[in-house]
């Protein structure tokens, strides 16, 4: 390794052991990535935050660098109280990476709308006082604009979906990125939005999970919309190395393989089944009233008729690439999930 | 509903291939080199399947039904990417599925002609997805670098889908060029391939176009012509004309393009002008076939 590598290096990796905040536990992503990072000797403590008592996935964990905390994070207090807990004294929060999003369009009110946009806003705010290095708000790809004249690959800077009579939650996701993005010039914080494709992984709230879960799936006749679906474990890895090095910006992340949602669905072996597009949302309706779906079809709507392929290069560039500084040892399960992305020169040396 | 009608099956591809195709277009077939991005199809979603299916139908066509002559192939890179531009008629775009099959039948290794084609043809169900499987994909600019970063040959009708409709008093008239083309082309340094088809203006006789019901449909035009709709869906088939295509000498187009609109203009026109020629080539090779001189 040549000396500009190394200082290149030295440039890239956030300064570790880390200690990090993470909220909403309670989605299947919360627990897989917690776990992950107290599989690791860099990571101090992992404080997880959330509503209600903490998911049984999270029990057992290290007492000494693992806290749950109950905590109303629509409050501001509850959130500061978060940032001076016991538990955090001796390695303040450096690290913050919120996952607290009310995204299940059944069951949508006031209290979701607050949950969504104060939690952000709090969230943020915090971590500006308390000098938190690192702030990552999970977003989704559902705040792009969808039509005939979607992009084959979306970008970062692709139109998003300002529509007022667009789905709330979707409406929430957009003013909290907004809320994100307000602050990315921030001095001391690095602030990211990742924005995921689909995710694929049980009982992930997703579109395209749910979708997939469904008995059957039902698309519209005559569409077959390309998708380059995610899933939980590379996920995971994508917010590891968002955490572990340096970088901030909105980045889109997605899957490695492209290719129309039936392809998906013949290769899970799902059938699937056509109807006509009036017809889809009433259809789709029935089956929820039957519990054969958590699929809502009037969350996104053009999702099932026009394609939406991430163009997550950005983020490779940016992080992927230097997955070998953040998992050195080759056998470190994201490198096997992260194989398909050519690492750097500067890593191979 | 059946999924057979969503997407070509792979054997009805294969069979209608080895049917209709001779043995050196079968080969020129599977000597096309599709970039698999997982599932079978490359990014923008071309299947090979299709792209069989729609080569075994275009063959007919180009070799039996509108018997098409054409020169200067030399004029298209047998590698990286070039803009092809050219003249737009015919009421339905035949002559687009003409060139794309002329292209793919004349160069080695075989070379697919990506078109921009207009965003209505997505909102149609199935025709969207046909669209899709056979490489052509929505007309945005960043779907065109895309294509040009990948290597592809991007075909372009510079006059629009209105041109499709154009009356028979203007027939080889040219509109006005649009001026997207030449300012990617300059943008990537990729060569812009002038090309001139004629035939394709006689193959229906616009009438009239019934705008209204256009809006309502969401449709670039409805046309009536001189079968359509008198005689069902049939009339809508195009005359068995012979097409004659003309590939012009590759324009480099000045960068300069990029900051003077004077200089897009002047580099607009040259393309114009040289596809503007290619037709006038293309109606005197017409005259001198029909006067039995070549």
């Amino acid at each position: 390794m040549t000396d500009d590598d190394r200082d290149h290096t030295d440039h890239d990796l956030r300064p570790t052991p880390l200690s990090v905040l993470v909220t909403g536990v309670h989605r299947r992503l919360g627990p897989e990535f917690v776990t992950r990072l107290l599989e690791r000797d860099d990571v101090a403590r992992v404080l997880a935050a959330d509503q209600g008592p903490c998911p049984v996935a999270l029990h057992g964990l290290d007492p000494t660098r693992f806290s749950y905390v109950p905590a109303d994070l629509r409050k501001r207090r509850a959130v500061d109280n978060l940032f001076l807990a016991e538990f955090v004294r001796e390695d303040p929060i450096d690290t913050v990476v919120h996952l607290a999003f009310q995204g299940n369009p059944l069951g949508y009110d006031l209290k979701g709308h607050e949950f969504n946009i104060h939690a952000t806003r709090h969230l943020l705010d915090a971590s500006l006082r308390h000098r938190v290095g690192k702030f990552i708000f999970l977003s989704s790809d559902a705040v792009y604009k969808l039509g005939p004249r979607t992009d084959y690959r979306v970008r970062e800077d692709a139109e998003l979906n300002l529509d007022p009579k667009a789905h709330p939650i979707l409406r929430d996701t957009l003013d909290a990125e907004f809320l994100c993005r307000a602050k990315m010039d921030s001095a001391t914080c690095e602030v990211m939005v990742l924005r995921p494709s689909g995710v694929f992984g049980g009982g992930v709230i997703s579109g395209i999970n749910l979708l997939f879960e469904s008995d059957p799936p039902l698309l519209p006749v005559g569409f077959d919309p390309m998708i380059n679906p995610t899933n939980k474990d590379r996920l995971v890895c994508d917010l590891l190395l968002a955490a572990f090095l340096h970088g901030k910006g909105v980045y889109n992340v997605a899957g490695p393989r492209v290719g129309p949602i039936s392809e998906f669905l013949a290769e899970r072996r799902i059938p699937l089944r056509r109807v006509p597009g009036p017809l889809l949302r009433p259809l789709n309706k029935l089956q929820r009233a039957l519990g054969k779906t958590r699929y809502h079809a009037g969350f996104n709507p053009g999702r099932l008729y026009y394609s939406l392929v991430l163009d997550d290069s950005r983020f490779t560039a940016a992080f992927r690439r230097k997955a070998a500084r953040v998992f050195p040892d080759p056998n470190a399960p994201c490198r096997a999930v992260l194989a398909d992305v050519p690492l750097g020169t500067q890593e191979t040396s | 509903m059946p999924e057979a009608l969503l997407h070509v099956p792979e054997d009805l591809g294969r069979r209608l291939a080895a049917r209709i195709l001779p043995a050196s277009e079968r080969v020129r077939l599977s000597a096309y080199a599709l970039q698999d991005a997982g599932l079978g199809t490359d990014a923008f979603g071309t299947r090979k399947e299709a792209l069989a299916a729609a080569y075994a139908l275009g063959y007919l066509l180009h070799r039996y039904y509108f018997r098409v002559r054409s020169t200067g192939h030399d004029a298209i890179p047998t590698r990286g990417a070039a803009v092809l531009a050219g003249n737009h008629s015919g009421v339905l775009p035949f002559d687009a599925m003409m060139v794309a099959t002329d292209v793919f039948r004349n160069t080695w290794p075989p070379r697919l002609v990506r078109y921009m084609v207009d965003y209505f043809v997505y909102r149609v169900p199935y025709l969207g997805v046909f669209f899709r499987g056979v490489g052509q994909v929505p007309g945005t600019r960043a779907n065109f670098d895309g294509l040009v970063r990948e290597g592809h040959v991007v075909g372009v009708f510079p006059e629009g889908a209105a041109a499709l409709g154009k009356p028979a008093h203007r027939r080889y008239e040219l509109y006005p060029f649009s001026h997207g083309h030449v300012e990617l082309a300059a943008r990537h340094g990729v060569p812009v391939v002038p090309f001139g088809l004629v035939g394709a203006e006689e193959q229906q006789h616009m009438i009239a176009n019934l705008a209204p019901l256009a809006k309502l449909l969401r449709l670039p035009y409805v046309p009536v012509t001189t079968t359509f709709p008198w005689l069902g869906p049939l009339g809508l088939l195009p005359k068995p004309v012979r097409y004659f295509i003309e590939y012009g000498a590759p324009i480099t187009i000045d960068r300069a393009v990029l900051s003077s609109v004077r200089v897009r203009e002047r580099e607009v026109e040259r393309v114009r002008t040289a596809v503007r020629d290619l037709i006038r080539r293309g109606l005197a090779a017409r005259d001198a076939a029909a006067q039995g001189r070549s």
